[in-house]
């Protein structure tokens, strides 16, 4: 049987259910058991004109990256579907609302737009929304029950998926709804003849229901923390990372956990090493203007050794930059930002699977490395949602990885005794006998100021060896492709890693030799296996959405060899087509 | 900042392409658009048989490829439906709810198909095979075709038929002479049609007409004025084209089969031509209108009525009676020849 791959967009105006659409139709199409990746774009003003679109790939083979081209067009808004067009298959199929509440001015229509190959069905959304619901702002509802009925969906299980989806809503809402995707799945049925040969083809999950969580990387990032026994979250809203705050706010307290929204990020990252020095596991979520102004203290999480989590969802930059765009250019700040040499832990997960198990494994490395640990999100990695399988809890190594003083330490405590792979016993606050000072300033063994070289020179030794320790803890970078000779490596970090995944698989079916690497480990890095792949690759390509090479840049002073940059800061995700290209232009 | 003039053609076909190449070589700054409510790009509409039978593919069909326009800087908008024109305000608006606005506009819609007003009621039922899309419908159900049934005619219902017989159907033919096209058959005429078509062995019923039809589970059945039951799997229906200018009518533009122009293809408004099988021409020395049909005609009449439009004063002449050229259909001529002998 044929696998079915299908790229669906929906696209309007902020306040046309565009978002909600395609919410919906993800979890339909999952609980069909298809694979699913979704990513929404919306403009960074709260309510308005500006452009929303739903991005979802369907797939009854693992998805790693959003797809580039469109095969499926659902436009709610015509001005702002035309401007999708360009990401459209020259065979694609585009639903729009035929019977507007009134005439498009020229050039306005999409209808305008369809050029031979495109297959377009005019379906009355409009007209159809006035009659099931009163009003038109169903028209996204009935968009839908029009897609199932032009691509073979049941429409029973779609409304049951539906209702669902609005169980907390009231009956009337729930009601409202179902009578407009029925409206439009009828309309369609009747008076539309279907003219491509498109269908889904519903994967074998054999007779139990495929048991997915849908779910976005904010989600399993704040389910991770939630699953590794976080105390306290302290942060201030920011897109995209201000989900995080609002699950951990639902859901923190009733674990007995809490949730402070501080003034600012300053006061954010300060609770957060308070409640860390206090022994208790505690996290921030920022993006990239407020993980500047968290630089300062963080250091203090590497001085005082007090373990610290700061999830920074990374957005177009500098400054407050593009809020609603992905981008990856937060790295030099996440290695280096800070004064001193207040080296850290950087994780960067690839997708929403890993984003549970870097939350989980920050946790674990800040508690056992008594460090700040940053885990490196993007806009495209908060917000794409993805149907995973349920993700593997912590054990009780994961949740409990202090290194508590023994009694005979106690005696005369060190707690920042020079050790041979840098950890000190780290007493909590109230152990009998464990006293101890904690400050910014550099100091010697007992925590006491010392400005002294030597203890300079020993201790800066100390907070450097023990990280050394961290590559230990942390998978192994996988090695996708031929061991030997290889024409192309390509070597990425954070959520691109899955386009690049793709695109070396693609290209090695083109009998191209193409091998890939990512290391989930950003910092301290896996430089042992990144040169043993560097050494057998022709050339080396670095894709990454930043301007300048970020990531490139830095591994560029372990690996002494010419480095290929793909770079792009579109705002978007890269697509497995953009690296294909680049690879196919190496090998020739 | 002035607006740059906007050349509509309305119609994809010989006509319309022509006429568009003149706007573009004469003007090279002007907008210029098609507007086609095929989805197919402009074809060879003669070759729509070959197409059926599978001896040529839809490229083959194809005239110019839809990025000869874009090269050519026209846009070329398929499939999509004028409804309205409103020539005062020089608008036109489309199924899909949108307005477009022109400078000038040429009227090449070409001919759509004509149904006798006794068998209006009946049409659901009849298969036809004017465009490329009734063609694209076809081919995959022909296979499962055994018996078929004829109603026409044309000669591209002649040649229609020719086509099942060599793939073995079984085909009833109607000769309908009344609504035979694009001339109205003599008896002498119908009565050679007939002979020939029976020395083929194809059952001709020449003076017996469908009364009514029905759907049955096997396909179709017609009864006769003279109580005969024909039964068929399909009954395809060829009674030539009519001037496609239902959306015309009642805009002001003047319109009585086709759209009345005079001898320079010139309508009621001096910004809008009309040219191809959808014309209706003035001829001064009769003083009377005529329709002229096929390929060449067509192509002629585009490019006169866009130079008219950019200025000139070509005239056109009308078509000597007896020449029929049938959407270039070349290959009954010389049957019609002797038939007309």
């Amino acid at each position: 049987m044929a696998e079915t791959d299908i790229v669906i967009e929906i696209c309007g105006s902020s306040g046309e259910g565009t978002i909600s659409a395609g919410e919906i139709l993800a979890r339909h199409m999952s609980r069909l058991g298809f694979e699913i990746l979704s990513f929404d774009s919306y403009p960074s003003e709260i309510r308005g004109f500006g452009k929303c679109v739903a991005h979802c790939r369907i797939s009854s083979k693992k998805i790693m990256s959003p797809g580039k081209y469109t095969d499926i067009l659902i436009a709610l808004n015509d001005i702002h579907s035309i401007s999708q067009l360009s990401s459209m298959k020259e065979n694609g199929i585009i639903i729009y609302d035929s019977n507007p509440l009134s005439f498009h001015e020229e050039d306005k229509s999409i209808a305008g737009w369809i050029e031979p190959g495109i297959t377009a069905y005019g379906i009355p959304f409009y007209k159809l929304s006035q009659k099931a619901a009163g009003n038109s702002r169903n028209r996204n509802i009935v968009a839908l029950g029009a897609f199932a009925a032009l691509f073979g969906i049941n429409d029973n299980g779609f409304k049951a998926s539906m209702e669902q989806r609005y169980a907390s809503k009231k009956k009337s809402i729930i009601e409202s709804n179902l009578n407009s995707f029925t409206e439009g799945f009828r309309w369609t049925k009747n008076n539309i003849t279907k003219l491509d040969n498109l269908f889904f083809k519903k994967p074998e999950t054999g007779n139990a229901p495929l048991k997915r969580l849908m779910m976005n990387g904010n989600q399993a990032v704040a389910m991770g923390a939630l699953d590794s026994n976080l105390h306290l979250y302290a942060g201030y809203p920011i897109t995209p990372a201000t989900k995080i705050m609002e699950i951990l706010a639902r859901e923190l307290p009733k674990k007995g956990g809490i949730m402070i929204q501080t003034e600012d990020e300053l006061s954010a990252i300060g609770h957060v090493i308070g409640a860390g020095f206090a022994g208790k596991r505690a996290m921030t979520a920022t993006s990239g203007p407020g993980f500047s102004l968290m630089t300062e203290l963080s250091g203090l999480s590497v001085m005082a050794e007090v373990p610290a989590v700061i999830v920074n969802s990374q957005r177009g930059g500098p400054s407050t930059g593009l809020p609603t765009k992905t981008e990856q250019s937060d790295l030099n700040l996440a290695l280096a930002g800070g004064s001193g040499d207040s080296r850290r832990i950087i994780l960067a997960p690839a997708d929403v699977e890993e984003c549970y198990k870097c939350a989980c494994l920050a946790f674990y490395l800040a508690e056992k490395f008594q460090t700040l640990v940053v885990i490196l999100l993007d806009f495209f990695l908060s917000n794409s949602i993805k149907n995973i399988k349920e993700p593997e809890k912590p054990d009780k190594k994961m949740l409990n990885a202090n290194l508590a003083p023994l009694q005979d330490e106690i005696k005369d405590y060190k707690r920042f005794k020079v050790t041979l792979n840098g950890i000190s016993p780290r007493s909590i606050p109230g152990t009998a006998g464990g006293m101890f000072i904690a400050t910014g300033l550099e100091h010697n063994e007992k925590g006491k100021p010392c400005y002294a070289a030597e203890t300079h020179k020993k201790m800066s030794d100390k907070r450097y060896r023990k990280l050394s320790g961290v590559l230990k803890e942390v998978p192994h970078p996988e090695w996708i492709g031929p061991k030997k000779n290889i024409k192309a490596g390509i070597l990425t970090w954070g959520s691109t890693a899955g386009a690049a995944h793709e695109a070396t698989l693609k290209a090695g079916e083109s009998g191209i030799r193409a091998a890939f690497m990512r290391p989930m480990l950003i910092s301290p890095l896996p430089v042992e296996q990144i040169k043993k792949f560097s050494d057998q690759c022709d050339v080396l390509l670095v894709p990454e959405l930043n301007y300048e090479g970020q990531f490139a840049g830095y591994i560029a002073k372990y690996l002494e060899r010419p480095i290929k940059r793909l770079n792009m800061v579109t705002g978007l995700p890269m697509s497995a087509e953009d690296i294909l290209d680049e690879i196919c232009k190496i090998a020739g | 900042m002035q607006k740059k003039d906007h050349y509509v053609i309305i119609g994809n076909g010989p006509a319309g392409n022509r006429a568009s190449e003149i706007f573009r070589e004469n003007d090279k700054n002007a907008r210029v658009t098609i507007i086609s409510d095929e989805g197919f790009p402009f074809y060879y509409r003669h070759k729509l048989l070959d197409f059926l039978s599978g001896s040529i593919s839809d490229e083959s069909l194809q005239v110019k490829k839809h990025l000869d326009y874009k090269k050519n800087n026209i846009r070329l908008r398929l499939g999509q439906t004028v409804t309205k024109i409103d020539p005062a305000n020089r608008v036109l608006f489309l199924k899909h709810m949108e307005k477009i606005e022109y400078t000038s506009l040429i009227l090449a819609t070409g001919g759509t198909r004509s149904i006798l007003p006794s068998l209006a009621g009946f049409e659901k039922y009849f298969s036809f095979m004017t465009n490329y899309n009734e063609a694209l419908a076809l081919k995959p159900a022909l296979s499962g075709i055994k018996k078929a049934i004829v109603i026409g005619g044309d000669l591209i219902s002649i040649k229609f038929i020719k086509m099942l017989i060599n793939m073995g159907k079984d085909v009833s033919f109607f000769l309908c002479k009344e609504g035979f096209w694009p001339i109205e058959l003599t008896e002498k005429m119908s009565e050679n049609i007939a002979s020939r078509m029976k020395k083929e062995e194809i059952k001709t019923i020449l003076d017996d007409y469908p009364v009514n039809i029905f759907q049955t589970n096997a396909g179709y059945e017609i009864i006769t004025e003279n109580g005969e039951k024909i039964k068929g799997d399909i009954i395809f229906y060829f009674m030539g084209l009519k001037p496609d200018i239902d959306f015309i009518k009642g805009s002001g533009i003047d319109t009585a089969e086709g759209v009345l122009v005079d001898e320079y293809l010139k309508t009621n408004y001096k910004n809008i031509y009309a040219c191809g099988d959808c014309a209706q021409i003035y001829n001064p020395e009769f003083k009377d209108y005529w329709i002229s049909t096929g390929w060449d005609n067509a192509t002629l009449q585009g490019e006169t009525a866009a130079l008219n439009l950019l200025g000139e004063h070509k005239i056109i002449k009308p078509v000597p009676h007896k020449i029929f050229e049938v959407e270039g259909i070349k290959v009954n001529t010389s049957w019609w020849k002797e038939i007309q002998e």
